[in-house]
């Protein structure tokens, strides 16, 4: 079993917030509340969720959401654990130069090598092998797979099986974020032989009944708008002991007023709750909220996607004085109530590849307005500054229903008034917000994305990035990106990465705001729980989960 | 009445078929496609994957086509597969009529029953203290948010009394035909409280016309009893209005309630509307809508033929 530590920041009354290293979910002294209000249903022990929306599909490649109810089912060749970092599951370790299992051919081709576990065995009995991985690997770089990053898997030519647990994965070249591929494995026996699309849409795997595993529960019920409910495998390859609970029930329960009078109520054993309800979940008996370190990161991004917005942010001492405006350990201990806490980059702290030693433009309206003065942005008459008879005024799209974002976005608005600039706010609905997003028709967003445990950043900021939709551009970023991409060895890769955080912040890029928490309510009774902010969510380790009575 | 029902189901079609054109370019012109619902996870996408999601899901062809198409799957009895869930849309939306049915007619029930009580006592006692309660408790009715009202009963009886469930339709592992009735009363008397607001007024109105007509005078004179005027003589006729507007809002059994189904988390069409508006899953959208629709136009005439049969001065020509 691995260490019994998280890097969730634990909130409570006494302390204001602090990284705790939780041992077995609850700590000395405190009594784990009896079994949520409800009926209990003889000797079972069943985890009740309270879960904030109902899933599209089960199969982990093609659903448009984050399916972390699907890992309780299907694993990978690894996961991401509360520390951010990837962990081998079906694979018996991650291939490095180290071990050896990296190796360079002299075509310039890269072979990484798998060793899989043996043993392994599906929920319908079938033997689990190399033949499934290569299998998932054929599916997810087919056209139409749907796969959200299916583009990080093209550059795997070939995938060799030396013998039924060994899997190869032959590279056109070096890639820094091999380590993270592969979250789920497809069984080949249940989907081979069809199509992509036949896959894609095959209704007994998406929803259920033919949707097997290798993971620690099997799939038993799925009521629409209702509620999925797993069992325990008794067959799990771990061994005996684990999984130690017998059910696992999510409950769609979308509204997070809901959600939390749920909590109140004592029906559920978990949920993930808003920043804003953490000081009332506090008080409720029985159980813990903790603050989740998200692997996502809040900022103000400002693009060159229209004339005026060129006209705007096209110098960075520009942004770099405007940044100065903006109050952002203000946002963080109001607006956020100290749930947060600053960010610098957007690599994640928890990320072992975190530059500490970037700074950002501190609180000065003063110094702001004097460096506007200087670059010409005079105030005007009706007190927004102008420069040759424009006006520093740019329109920012806010997403309806992102409460945490329009407020951080309102702050900013009127911080920048301040100093006599205008912002006008237009906000959208989701898709319309990601309409205008994608399409470049944009001057100002808060926003945050949700990254992998790898530490990649290329896509956002490449000059032509995928997910690059600012029209910024710096060759310089690009050389070191691109290098850190390249790199194997931690050490090299870190150095790229280091620069490219520390380039970032020169270039006055974007203003990072905070680093954002999740909050989870959590029974007291529920024992080795170690929330994760990353996509694979906090059921990562549901395997070794417990109930206490 | 056979003939003029006929000709209504008749007239139907075309309305139909002009409804579904209007729905479809509504529902097209709403910015944003269902690849949005591929960002909405927040994880950055492939663009190579976003557009060959466009492609399979046929949305990057004109919008005349991509109706043509649902045309004419829809006229084969085929309402197409759901964006999000690859499932087939006309399976979806039965599965989720049950829970709505239910909960939309456990309310209607409810709030009938309390409404006529309600219009009666307060039409009989005309500016008496309860009709000046009821007349104040059915703005209340009228003017409350339904996702406020229902937050605080939920506070009430489900957090402080611990009476009754918060969400669901029961609990898992532990249901019974008991567990689920309880589930069902919040969001029933949530539901129905602006039903009982608004029909309580109409039927007070129409009760206070009555009881002014002659044959209300020359029943008292006849010696009947008032349990007997009220009841038979005055309350069928002043039913009359009150049952063509309950016909008219029977067309909600069908699509649910939205606001009230979200924040019980209860199963059933209202909420799939939601998923399906945020995920601008188009045929979903398609299926819920017309489906709606078409229960309007058919209560519609339900009400008309309940207005005739209660009603003998109504002719149909």
């Amino acid at each position: 079993m691995s260490a019994r530590v998280t890097i969730a920041i634990t909130r409570n009354r006494t302390a204001v917030w602090f990284l705790a290293g939780l041992l077995g979910g609850c700590g000395p002294g405190e009594t784990p509340h009896h079994p949520e209000n409800v009926a209990t249903n003889g000797e079972r022990k069943i985890l009740r969720i309270a879960y904030d929306r109902e899933i599209d599909v089960l199969n982990a490649y093609t659903s448009q959401m984050l399916v972390d109810i699907s890992f309780s089912m299907v694993e990978g060749l690894v996961t991401t654990n509360d520390r951010n970092s990837y962990v081998p599951v079906l694979a018996k370790q991650i291939p490095t130069e180290e071990n050896g299992l990296i190796v360079m051919n002299d075509d310039g081709t890269v072979d990484m090598t798998w060793q899989l576990h043996e043993g392994v065995r599906w929920h319908d009995g079938e033997g689990f092998s190399s033949d499934d991985v290569c299998f998932t690997w054929r599916f997810v770089t087919s056209t139409g797979s749907q796969t959200y990053n299916r583009d990080q898997y093209l550059g795997i030519i070939d995938c060799l099986m030396p013998d039924e647990h060994t899997v190869v994965f032959r590279w056109d070249d070096v890639y820094g974020y091999y380590a993270g591929l592969f979250e789920a494995v497809l069984p080949e026996h249940v989907l081979g032989g069809m199509t992509t699309d036949e896959i894609v849409n095959y209704t007994p795997y998406n929803r259920g009944p033919e949707m097997v595993g290798t993971g620690p529960f099997r799939f038993a019920e799925w009521k629409s708008g209702e509620y999925i409910r797993v069992v325990r495998n008794d067959d799990y390859w771990r061994g005996g002991d684990y999984p130690a609970i017998d059910e696992v029930v999510w409950a769609f329960i979308p509204d997070s007023n809901t959600r939390l009078n749920a909590m109140k109520a004592r029906r559920y054993d978990y949920a993930r709750i808003e920043p804003t309800q953490v000081a009332e979940a506090e008080r409720i008996d029985g159980y813990r909220v903790h603050l989740v370190s998200s692997n996502s990161f809040m900022h103000l991004d400002l693009s060159l996607n229209t004339e005026r917005a060129r006209n705007l942010f096209g110098d960075a001492a520009v942004r770099r004085a405007m940044f100065h405006a903006i109050d952002r350990q203000a946002i963080a201990d109001q607006l956020m109530q100290g749930t947060v806490r600053l960010a610098n980059s957007p690599i994640n702290p928890t990320s072992p590849y975190h530059n500490p030693d970037i700074g950002q433009p501190g609180f000065d309206p003063q110094r702001a307005g004097r460096l506007l003065d200087e670059l010409g942005w005079t105030l005007g008459p009706d007190g927004i500054r102008q420069r040759h008879g424009e006006r520093f005024s740019f329109v920012m799209i806010n997403r309806a229903g992102q409460a945490d974002r329009i407020a951080v976005a309102q702050v900013i608005q009127a911080q920048l008034k301040d100093i006599g600039i205008e912002v006008k706010f237009e906000t959208l609905e989701s898709a319309a917000w990601t309409n205008r997003w994608r399409n470049f028709q944009w001057e100002g967003i808060v926003s945050a994305w949700y990254l992998s445990a790898d530490p990649s950043i290329t896509s956002q900021y490449l000059c032509d990035g995928p997910n690059n939709m600012t029209s910024m551009c710096d060759p310089e970023l690009d050389e070191l990106l691109l290098a850190s991409d390249r790199s194997l060895n931690f050490d090299t890769r870190k150095k790229y990465l280091d620069d490219a955080q520390a380039r970032l912040a020169e270039t006055s890029r974007m203003l990072p705001l905070y680093y954002n928490v999740i909050p989870e309510i959590v029974n007291t009774r529920v024992r080795n729980y170690r929330g994760s902010g990353t996509n694979f969510g906090s059921f990562w380790n549901l395997y070794e989960w417990r109930l206490n009575r | 009445m056979i003939a003029y029902s006929a000709r209504r189901l008749l007239q139907m079609i075309p309305l139909l078929f002009g409804i579904s054109i209007v729905l479809f370019a509504v529902i097209q012109a709403a910015p944003g496609g269902p690849e949005g619902a591929l960002l909405e996870s927040g994880r950055f996408i492939d663009p190579a994957v976003i557009e060959a999601y466009r492609e399979r899901l046929g949305v990057d062809q004109p919008v005349y086509i991509q109706y043509l198409r649902w045309l004419s799957a829809a006229l084969s009895g085929d309402l197409g597969t759901s964006f999000s869930t690859t499932r087939p849309v006309a399976e979806m939306i039965v599965e989720r009529l049950p829970a709505t049915l239910e909960l939309m007619g456990a309310a209607f029930l409810f709030a009938a029953v309390v409404a006529i009580l309600l219009g009666i006592f307060s039409a009989v006692r005309q500016y008496s203290w309860f009709d000046h309660l009821g007349t104040g408790l059915s703005f209340i009715g009228i003017a409350m948010p339904v996702f406020w009202f229902a937050l605080i009963l939920q506070l009430v009886f489900g957090v402080m009394l611990g009476w009754l469930p918060i969400a669901g339709t029961q609990t898992v592992g532990a249901s019974s035909l008991g567990d689920h009735l309880l589930h069902l009363v919040l969001p029933t008397v949530v539901l129905s409280f602006n039903y009982i607001a608004g029909w309580s007024r109409y039927l007070r109105s129409s009760l206070l016309g009555v009881l002014r007509a002659d044959y209300i005078r020359t029943a008292r004179a006849k010696g009947l009893p008032e349990s007997r005027v009220i009841g038979v003589h005055a309350l069928r006729n002043a039913l009359i209005p009150l049952l063509s507007i309950i016909a008219l809002n029977l067309s909600s059994l069908f699509s649910g309630a939205v606001i009230t189904e979200t924040v019980f988390a209860w199963p059933g069409i209202g909420r799939l509307f939601v998923q399906a508006m945020f995920a601008r899953d188009y045929p979903l959208l398609m299926g819920i809508l017309m489906l709606g629709s078409l229960m309007v136009i058919v209560f519609n005439l339900v009400a008309d033929l309940l207005y005739g049969a209660l009603d003998p001065r109504i002719r149909y020509d």
